[in-house]
């Protein structure tokens, strides 16, 4: 009897006992869906995470000033200046960075003709665009002769043209910004749905951002909210840190053993452990599955035996028309494991259709996202696949040890 | 074609040994019609069974054409059935899901043969069965699932037809014509045998061979 012939009457057999065969397959179904649901759910949360962190910028640092809570009462917003900005930059004292950008961010209201819009307004110097990484779609960047002159001109993000200018060209057209009017000098690159706000926001100069939307009269000595530095390269990330953090206590006259008036945050650090949270959950949810996959496989081993007691006398009958131990082993074998199968099967459009429901739906700032990958569509079949190979073996063992004349007296 | 010589079968049944046969001396030649008769317990069952290739002797040999399958393990056994021997029994033990055709082919899925619908249906038709092939064992009478039992006994062409009481279950007239019908198997060459305890069917059978407590006692030719 060969493999086809097998199937195809393990499947009549299968058939044949439709409810039964539902009833057993209900555990792998139940495993194999929450598996692969799980783990897609948990990878989309993975890349949207690293998503977030990795459009802030890789090798990434930013400075901030410690909250006020640890600073004490006075001095509330920011121990920071662009000076520090400055001194950061001197490749002699801070070999290991390679860029700085100063940055202040406010939330304000943009308006073009009929369409107005409140947008995350980013004041920075030009090498902003390095330390994350900007690609400009049309027109330019913010340069450096813009941040001396003050120059009223904005970078929009794609989202921003989209809310505020629709189809139309926004190259050359003015804005207002909280008042001021501003020329579009440039459109930047979509990042990706990640989160909302990657595409909607506006970079003016720092110096703009200062005297016209802050209000501040000078750019000098005024507190700015973050410092990104982007160090040379990933390995010299901790080097960077150290260098920031001794130019930064010198120049604030921290004296030893007291503590920082400043944040330092390390991006690739807290997605590093982000990632194995991450990890650990999936690992968590992964066992989960593999509970009601091992119980599953317990379900379809029980009901072999069943099924081997009730068709001693057709293994009786194969016996006598000539069936070898193989046969009627193979027989057996291949019907848990075609069960199985179709619990895994089964299983996987459940999570497929599951997957497919959710994707989308904006949970937290982000939109959900569920990727089930090839991978683990083949883990979970071969997976589905062994557990019924493993639960088959005794019943077909089982089976295949009847004796010929006891099964065909067997009512 | 079938020679037994001091055969000996003892099961064991907790501590006590129970001798089903105890020596039986036989020989049947190719192209006979036999039947074995006797009282419950006389060790017929277990006789067929040792012919059938069922089972295997305690002690004694079984020539089978010439060949000693007293000694044969349990896959080989396996092979000489699908090959050498055709089953009938009382209960026919058709399998219940599977229609008249696919019953017929199941020895041929064994034996992995080609052409399996076709032989299948020829053997039918053989037994004059082809208008049933598409029908299960549930929808069609005793007699006629018979004849379906002896068309898949017939299918891989065997030697012999072994048939343990093929008309316990069935009517006169009907128990007539699978007798005829087996008559007619013995005329084209295949050797039958049968177990039965009634004296008119057993007198369709040229010799009837007569067991009682694990022994042949006599033995009756027509």
């Amino acid at each position: 009897m060969n493999i086809w012939e097998s199937t195809i009457s393990s499947w009549q057999v299968l058939y044949a006992n439709k409810m039964r065969s539902s009833l057993t397959i209900l555990g792998i179904v139940i495993g194999v869906s929450a598996v692969v649901f799980l783990v897609s759910f948990g990878r989309g949360h993975e890349a949207n995470i690293t998503g977030i962190f990795e459009s802030m910028g890789a090798n990434a640092i930013y400075i901030t000033s410690a909250s006020s809570m640890t600073q004490g009462i006075t001095g509330a917003t920011g121990s920071i200046t662009l000076e520090d900005a400055e001194a950061l930059a001197n490749p002699n004292r801070a070999p290991s960075v390679a860029l700085v950008a100063p940055l202040t961010e406010k939330l304000a209201k943009v308006v073009y003709g009929d369409e107005n819009s409140t947008v995350d307004i980013m004041g920075t110097t030009p090498d902003i665009a390095q330390v994350i990484s900007y690609p400009v779609e049309i027109g330019e960047f913010i340069t450096e002769q813009d941040v001396r002159r003050g120059a009223r001109v904005a970078v929009l993000g794609s989202k921003t043209v989209t809310d505020l200018f629709k189809t139309e060209n926004p190259l050359g057209e003015t804005i207002r910004i909280s008042g001021t009017q501003f020329e579009v000098i440039g459109v930047l690159e979509e990042k990706g749905g990640f989160i909302g706000s990657a595409d909607d926001f506006i970079i003016i100069p720092l110096t703009t951002m200062q005297s016209r939307i802050l209000g501040q009269t000078s750019a000098r000595g005024r507190p700015i909210q973050t410092i990104a530095v982007k160090a040379m390269s990933t390995d010299q990330i901790d080097a960077a840190t150290e260098e920031v953090t001794a130019i930064l206590r010198q120049r604030h006259n921290i004296r030893e053993g007291e503590d920082n008036d400043f944040t330092i945050i390390d991006m690739q650090e807290i997605l590093s452990s982000m990632r194995e949270v991450l990890g650990i959950m999936q690992v968590f949810l992964g066992s989960v599955g593999a509970i009601s996959l091992l119980v599953g496989g317990i379900g379809i081993m029980n009901i072999m035996l069943v099924s081997v007691t009730e068709r001693t006398r057709e293994i009786g009958i194969r016996k006598a028309v000539g069936a070898k131990r193989r046969d009627i082993l193979r027989q057996f074998l291949i019907e848990s494991a075609m069960l199985s199968l179709s619990g895994g099967i089964i299983g996987l459009t459940i999570a497929a259709l599951g997957t497919w429901a959710i994707t989308g739906i904006e949970l937290g700032p982000y939109p959900v996202k569920a990727p089930m990958g090839i991978d683990i569509v083949i883990i979970a079949l071969t997976v589905a696949v062994v557990v019924g190979l493993a639960s088959g073996i005794y019943p077909a063992y089982r089976a295949a040890r009847l004796d010929p004349i006891e099964s065909l007296r067997h009512e | 074609m079938i020679e037994l010589k001091n055969i000996v079968k003892i099961y064991t049944l907790g501590e006590v040994k129970v001798a089903a046969l105890n020596g039986v001396d036989c020989n049947i030649k190719t192209g006979e019609i036999v039947s074995i008769m006797g009282p419950s317990g006389s060790g017929k069952s277990t006789l067929m069974n040792l012919i059938g290739c069922l089972d295997r002797p305690t002690s004694g040999t079984y020539l089978l054409d010439g060949t000693d399958v007293s000694r044969l393990n349990d896959d080989q056994l396996a092979a000489i059935r699908n090959k050498k021997i055709g089953f009938v029994f009382q209960s026919f033990n058709l399998l219940p899901q599977a229609t008249a055709v696919a019953n017929v082919e199941l020895p041929l899925v064994y034996s992995g043969t080609g052409n399996k619908r076709q032989r299948a249906s020829e053997a039918l038709e053989l037994v004059g069965m082809a208008q049933r092939a598409t029908h299960r064992p549930s929808e069609i009478s005793g007699g006629e699932q018979q004849r379906v039992a002896i068309a898949r006994a017939l299918v891989n062409n065997p030697s012999l037809i072994l048939a343990d009481e093929p008309t316990g279950n069935l009517d006169t007239q009907t128990s007539k014509g699978i007798m005829l019908l087996l008559q007619r198997l013995n005329n084209q060459g295949i050797t039958i045998i049968l177990v039965t305890h009634e004296e008119d069917i057993a007198a369709y059978t040229q010799r009837t061979i007569y067991l009682r407590d694990g022994k042949i006692v006599s033995e009756k030719k027509r």
